[in-house]
């Protein structure tokens, strides 16, 4: 087993980290770990986690550390080969078989017998399939990027199981078959980031070619942090609250719990209000940026001045 | 070492692939050892590859690690020498060797806590500590690894004659307190292989035996893996349906790409392309008996009730005894327990009446009952002498896809006393006794197979 040091993977990481927030995205310890992974293994990383955390926002802040362009496919049910990978260009297509007919008579002149004109058609076969024809879309794209790409297939949840399968082909081996072309593979395979909801258990020949990285709902510090990179200005003790006041929403039995998004959301309205602190009307009326049910605000409503008291009182 | 720790994971029921190995050893390359917490996120990232997983992943690690402790608790150059024994597989002897002749009672006697530790894990896996599989073998295990670190140089000099001065006294029960303390630890180290390496056999084998057990004789305790069990089978049986249906189809033409496919034949259309039909899910109404003779049943048979409607999003769920209810929403709503009690504490008080749980059906969805509409039934078919509902029954089964009835009593049972189990099967597309969870899982896969 060869051995690297130690404290080369150790500080890389750890930079890894400070870059990320200097791209505005906070990363916790596993999140610069997969990153550090995914491109010492040159593997892609599968990350799931509830809507909100920044699962996709992760993929964007790498693109941004890495100077590669990011390149997002996002899958919908019905998604096939033709919007994904490639499509012909078959207006240009037409064009040319019109371009080509009349040119047809003069190629086709001093050709004898019909022999010899099928031969001389033979040479112009490939020309309409050929890359020049080639439309690409985001997977291809992202294999023909000269200097590597970042690649996000979003929501892999959502597509069809078929669309699982064809996608194994090219994150095993950055490389993909056009039958008419013949293989396309990556000269600098692109760091590939898939996101999932969980709508749809992953199918396991997926999640074996894949990094796993699960991104939970954040912890007190953490979550503090991302709110003070993402908007400076909020007043400390304000932002304690909030992330208080969050956090023990999440204690509770609700249908959709209220993810960093929605944090930060809500404290971009409250400073907005001009809010110092939470108070019972001023959180009420806003209620609806944290909860996205009726039912939950309804069940919430009542519980609303313990929750702030609780909160500023940790303060 | 990495090896063992998959085992174990593979124990706890986390799948491991050969593929995800290799991966874990080129991850253990990449990080290394030093880090416990890096190499556990790092570790993590390539094995676990679910949110349970990663749970038990938690676990196993924390585990593992506690017990093959010559990693973190020892320090500079005995590190080198521990991870060297990892890859090596090194014998105790060697290990023995490279302390320079220094033997168990030198190592007590000198209180050598790194050394000690050493020689155990080198013991450990000099007996192969990891093939344990049932808590009888342990005093086999702790005796094996005990006699490789070389109990018997304490022995002897326990048991040899001495003077009986002061100085010797108190030397032999120190030393006595230390070989106590010793043994204490080896027994602690057996002990949490046993719990990393079979921590989930048992409850394999209760799985096994429940899924074969008749769902009345079924204890309430079991309650909770049973409920593991039937979403498991729920969500095998869901997915194989909705696979069998997509295949199925086929549409109308896609006029623009056979267009743009045909070019290559100058327009003329050779390959024709054809659109993909919309995803038409089957609606499931599922009627279930929750009235006292059924009692026991009642329970698993919601149960799988509620998992099917977690996971199949058009099912209709309704709960009679004497009266009939719809308990969609309820199920909806709420966690398995509590809609399950809920059902039963609404509806389960009565005496079965068919005919009027039958014909109430009718009165409230029989509008909505289509060619696309599954009905299933789950009951023991008695209705205490009173009307059995089978004309209402046969009006379903006319507007209805299939109507399926699942009976909890053996055949032998149906018709005798006030079973109506003759009348009513008739205005079924099929009837089956469903008495355990097999029966069960076999019944819903037949039907997925053929309603598909």
């Amino acid at each position: 087993m060869p051995k690297l040091s130690k404290v080369s993977s150790e500080e890389v990481i750890n930079s890894a980290k400070k870059e990320l927030k200097g791209h505005g995205y906070i990363a916790s310890a596993e999140i610069a770990t997969a990153l550090y992974l995914a491109q010492a293994l040159i593997k892609p990383i599968l990350i799931e986690g509830p809507p909100g955390v920044g699962k996709t926002e992760l993929a964007i802040a790498t693109s941004k550390l890495l100077g590669k362009p990011l390149i997002r496919l996002q899958c919908y049910e019905g998604l096939d080969e033709s919007k994904a990978l490639y499509e012909w260009k078959y207006g240009k297509q037409l064009l040319y078989t019109q371009v080509l007919k009349e040119k047809l008579s003069d190629i086709l002149e001093d050709a004898g017998d019909l022999s010899q004109a099928v031969e001389k058609l033979h040479a112009f076969d490939d020309v309409f399939f050929s890359e020049d024809f080639v439309e690409p879309r985001p997977l291809l794209k992202a294999l023909w990027e000269k200097n590597g790409a970042v690649l996000l297939i979003d929501e892999v949840d959502k597509s069809d199981q078929e669309f699982e399968a064809f996608l194994l082909e090219i994150l095993q081996d950055y490389q993909i078959s056009i039958p008419e072309i013949g293989t396309v593979r990556a000269e600098v395979p692109p760091v590939v980031f898939l996101t999932s909801n969980n709508t749809r258990e992953i199918g396991d020949a997926l999640k074996r070619r894949c990094l796993h990285l699960y991104i939970p709902f954040p912890e007190h510090k953490l979550e503090q942090e991302i709110i003070k990179t993402q908007m400076p200005d909020v007043p400390q003790s304000l932002s304690k609250q909030i992330v208080n006041f969050v956090q023990s929403l999440r204690g509770m039995d609700l249908k959709k719990l209220p993810s960093i998004s929605e944090t930060l959301d809500w404290t971009r309205a409250l400073v907005l209000l001009n809010a110092t602190e939470l108070e019972p009307h001023l959180v009420r009326s806003t209620l609806n940026l944290l909860l996205k049910f009726q039912d939950d605000i309804e069940h919430t409503n009542p519980e609303v001045p313990t929750l702030i008291r609780n909160a500023i009182k940790d303060t | 070492m990495l090896s063992d720790f998959i085992k174990a994971l593979r124990s706890s029921n986390v799948t491991v692939s050969t593929a995800e190995s290799i991966d874990a050893n080129r991850v253990l390359a990449t990080v290394g050892i030093e880090n416990k917490l890096l190499l556990k996120h790092a570790l993590s990232m390539a094995l676990a590859k679910g949110i349970d997983d990663k749970k038990s992943f938690n676990e196993c690690f924390d585990l593992f690690f506690d017990l093959s402790m010559g990693l973190d608790e020892t320090k500079d150059h005995d590190r080198q020498i521990s991870v060297e024994s990892e890859d090596a597989h090194a014998k105790t002897a060697d290990v023995l060797n490279s302390l320079e002749g220094e033997t168990l009672l030198s190592i007590l006697e000198s209180d050598d806590q790194i050394a000690l530790q050493q020689l155990l894990a080198a013991a450990v896996q000099d007996v192969q500590l990891q093939n344990i599989r049932i808590f009888t073998q342990r005093g086999v295990y702790m005796r094996r690894i005990l006699e490789k670190i070389g109990i018997d140089t304490v022995d002897e000099r326990l048991y040899t004659p001495t003077d009986n001065d002061d100085a010797e006294k108190s030397d032999f029960y120190r030393l006595q307190h230390l070989k106590a303390s010793l043994i204490e630890d080896v027994a602690s180290i057996v002990d949490k292989s046993l719990l990393l390496y079979t921590a989930n056999e048992a409850n394999d084998l209760r799985q096994e035996i429940l899924q074969k057990t008749p769902l009345a004789r079924i204890e309430i305790r079991d309650f909770k893996v049973m409920k593991q069990l039937v979403s498991k089978l729920a969500k095998k049986l869901t997915s194989i349906h909705s696979r069998r249906r997509r295949k199925s189809k086929r549409g109308y033409l896609d006029v623009r790409h056979t267009i743009r496919k045909n070019i290559q034949y100058d327009g003329i259309m050779f390959d024709t392309v054809w659109k993909r039909v919309q995803i038409d899910r089957p609606k499931v109404i599922a009627i279930c008996d929750v009235s006292g003779s059924v009692s026991q049943v009642a329970r698993f048979l919601l149960l799988f009730l509620y998992s099917v409607s977690e996971i199949i999003p058009k099912v209709r769920s309704f709960a009679f005894s004497n009266y009939l209810g719809e308990v969609t929403e309820l199920f909806e709503n709420n966690s398995a327990e509590v809609a399950l009690a809920e059902t039963i504490k609404q509806w389960g008080s009565g005496s079965t009446d068919y005919g009027g749980a039958l014909s109430e059906l009718e009165r409230l969805i029989g509008h909505e009952i289509d060619h696309r509409t599954t009905v299933l039934i789950l009951g023991d078919a008695r209705s205490n002498y009173g009307d059995s509902g089978h004309l209402a029954l046969r009006r379903i089964h006319n507007r209805a896809k299939k109507v399926l009835w699942l009976n909890p009593e053996p055949r032998s049972f149906w018709n005798t006393g006030d079973s109506e189990m003759q009348k009513l099967g008739a205005c079924c597309d099929r009837v089956d006794p469903c008495r355990t969870l097999n029966h069960l899982e076999r019944i819903i896969s037949d039907i997925a197979r053929t309603a598909a």
